[in-house]
């Protein structure tokens, strides 16, 4: 059996304003993937511009920085054998006027309200996905997943705790 | 022997007179009758009635109807929120006088014509307070309502009326004739047009504010894009606030804006009558019927001279509008424009299904939809396009005989053709009503109508 592969997923403010949006992203999330870690946290501007450094310059930098941090934020660590791509093809294309009418049952097609606005952040990289988890999780360390972890995650059994939204080890 | 038949003779004729015939004796009507007979008056609609029709997504309650789930079993977030697939007439405007009706991201609100303090009533998604604070349980307030509630804003007179309504993604703005305006709602960017402070805690507020005037002028309308607010003066002059990362508070710069401040650029010295926005590009018509436009322009809504996607001060579209005459209403979606002129044609530009054909276009100029798609032809031809509306991806049209076009790309159903499938050019819903205004929003629409006798 394959490693799992981590990824960071973000549910922007305005999906997770939206009761709707939010349960049917979070079903979504639940039965494709293995939750790891989950959080919800609301961003201050150095750090939004800290996480969104790669995009500096260009012109909707100012428009992200500054709706990521109007509201709380949901934090997904998610595992999967191929979680990178299987999270960007559930998110569908970034610009949600031009994909919404490719691919309209997407979760950008079905939520996402204009290219800033558009339901959720994948990362887009194994590497990348390393750097977003430990920016916005510290404390966790996916070297030490990967090493002790992984394994259990993999193998289970591990059932899904609704109220910490996170899979956890059955005892 | 004898005396037996005679017995048996008479039990049979007995029995014949007592028979009963299925028909009765024909009635010859009596030509007196008539007159004196009870006339049935069959109710007759007054001209103020008002209906309200609801359509699109009803799972967010913003439809303010309860459409039975079904039995789905657990998997019933899969794909399956409950629509309402067709205009359905609302109950709520049955029991009230509807004034004005908008529709915001998942919420509706709706005026009605009162002197008590329940004005304005609301229902949908809340976790912003949008439609006020609402706890039954004292200190757990909802979050989602399912059926219109009352919004408590503080009048100062009960006389006062409620003249316009907007709403944007999380906030709402109230009109009143002669208190201003009532901004509910999130303003993490300034969109209530009050101090933005950044730990603020929007769900279960209380928090109404109330921008009486602004210099010393009276305000007329008031218009929610997504997360700003524009507000209209009385000498026609324009205000704005909230977020303007794409330029669409208009004021010069990409900074959020908490108090209303003039639009800067071409409309300073203009009358304005109108301003549209729904997502982030913003259009303004004034008197003349001349078009102005600034803030999100990715796909050409605000097409500049240097190729800029955010224009942040208003700019004249006299180029782009030329040789269309004088333009009677104007519309602005996500990713594009909706005008109409004094003639009844409706002008379409920007990006998406624009109603143009079957293909997802990008448009530079305004290009015609043809009027033969809203029912102009040789036996009708009077026929024209009066008002206008945009939802961030669908847009509607209505026409002088009170009838709603619609298209574009039909989320959760909010074109209410009864399918989810997307809509390439002007179909006509079907409302048993004379359409007045229509509000679209992201996933549902909402019509004010007339009935037709």
């Amino acid at each position: 059996m394959q490693q799992l592969q981590l990824t960071l997923a973000i549910i922007k403010p305005h999906a997770v304003k939206n009761p709707v949006a939010l349960s049917f992203i979070r079903n979504v999330l639940k039965q494709n993937f293995i939750v790891v870690k989950t959080k919800r946290v609301t961003l201050d501007q150095n750090a939004a511009s800290v996480f969104y450094k790669e995009h500096v310059g260009k012109f909707f930098y100012n428009r992200l920085t500054t709706f990521m941090t109007s509201g709380s934020i949901d934090l997904h660590v998610l595992a999967h054998m191929n979680a990178i791509q299987l999270w960007r093809k559930i998110l569908g294309p970034t610009s949600v006027y031009k994909g919404q009418f490719q691919e309209p049952y997407c979760l950008r097609g079905m939520f996402g309200l204009s290219d800033t606005r558009n339901v959720a952040h994948g990362s887009d990289s194994p590497d990348s996905a390393e750097r977003e988890i430990k920016f916005f999780f510290p404390e966790f360390s996916v070297y030490q997943w990967r090493k002790e972890d992984e394994e259990w995650y993999r193998k289970g059994p591990i059932v899904f705790n609704q109220h910490l939204f996170q899979h956890v080890k059955r005892l | 022997m004898n005396s037996v038949r005679v017995i048996l003779k008479n039990r049979i004729s007995s029995v014949v007179s007592t028979r009963c015939y299925a028909t009765t004796k024909k009635k010859i009507p009596d030509p007196d009758e008539e007159e004196s007979l009870p006339i049935f008056q069959y109710p007759v609609s007054k001209s103020s009635d008002r209906r309200m029709y609801v359509w699109g997504l009803a799972e967010t309650g913003a439809l303010g109807i309860h459409i039975p789930r079904g039995k789905k079993g657990r998997k019933q977030y899969r794909r399956d929120f409950t629509h309402c697939w067709y205009p359905m007439r609302s109950t709520f405007a049955e029991r009230f006088d509807i004034a004005e009706v908008a529709a915001g991201y998942g919420f509706t609100v709706a005026a009605i014509k009162t002197d008590g303090q329940h004005k304005v009533f609301g229902t949908g998604i809340n976790t912003d307070s949008q439609i006020g604070y609402h706890a039954p349980r004292a200190g757990h307030p909802l979050e989602l309502l399912l059926s219109p509630a009352p919004i408590y804003l503080p009048y100062k007179s009960l006389e006062t009326k409620v003249i316009g309504l907007s709403a944007g993604r999380a906030h709402t703005a109230v009109l009143t004739d002669n208190e201003g305006v009532f901004t509910l709602g999130n303003n993490a960017y300034g969109q209530c047009g009050r101090k933005i402070n950044s730990n603020e805690e929007y769900k279960g507020s209380m928090v109404s504010h109330n921008i009486k005037k602004l210099n010393k002028e009276k305000l007329v309308d008031v218009c929610c894009g997504q997360d700003h607010t524009l507000f209209l003066t009385e000498g026609g002059k324009v205000y704005s606030c909230g977020w303007g990362a794409d330029g669409q508070t208009g004021l010069g710069t990409f900074e959020n804006q908490a108090y209303p401040a003039p639009v800067q650029g071409d409309i300073t010295s203009e009358k304005i009558v109108k301003v549209a926005s729904t997502g982030d590009c913003v259009l303004a018509l004034n008197d003349q019927g001349e078009l102005f436009g600034w803030g999100n322009s990715e796909y050409g809504q605000v097409p500049m001279k240097n190729p800029s996607q955010q224009v942040n001060m208003s700019y004249a579209l006299l180029e782009l509008t030329k040789g269309l005459g004088k333009i009677t209403d104007i519309a602005a979606g996500g990713s594009f424009c909706l005008i109409v002129n004094e003639a009844g044609d409706a002008f379409v530009w920007g990006y998406g299904l624009l109603g143009l054909g079957p293909n997802v276009q990008t448009c530079p100029k305004p290009k015609q939809i043809p009027p033969a798609l809203f029912g102009r032809n040789e036996f009708n031809p009077n026929c024209s396009v009066k008002k206008v509306a945009c939802g961030i991806g669908h847009l509607a049209a209505i026409t002088n005989n009170g009838d709603l076009y619609m298209w574009g790309r039909n989320r959760q159903g909010c074109l209410g053709l009864g399918h989810l499938k997307d809509q390439y050019f002007p179909l006509k819903v079907a409302i048993g009503a004379h359409v007045l205004k229509v509000s679209c929003s992201v996933d549902h629409s909402v019509a004010v109508c007339k009935p037709f006798v």
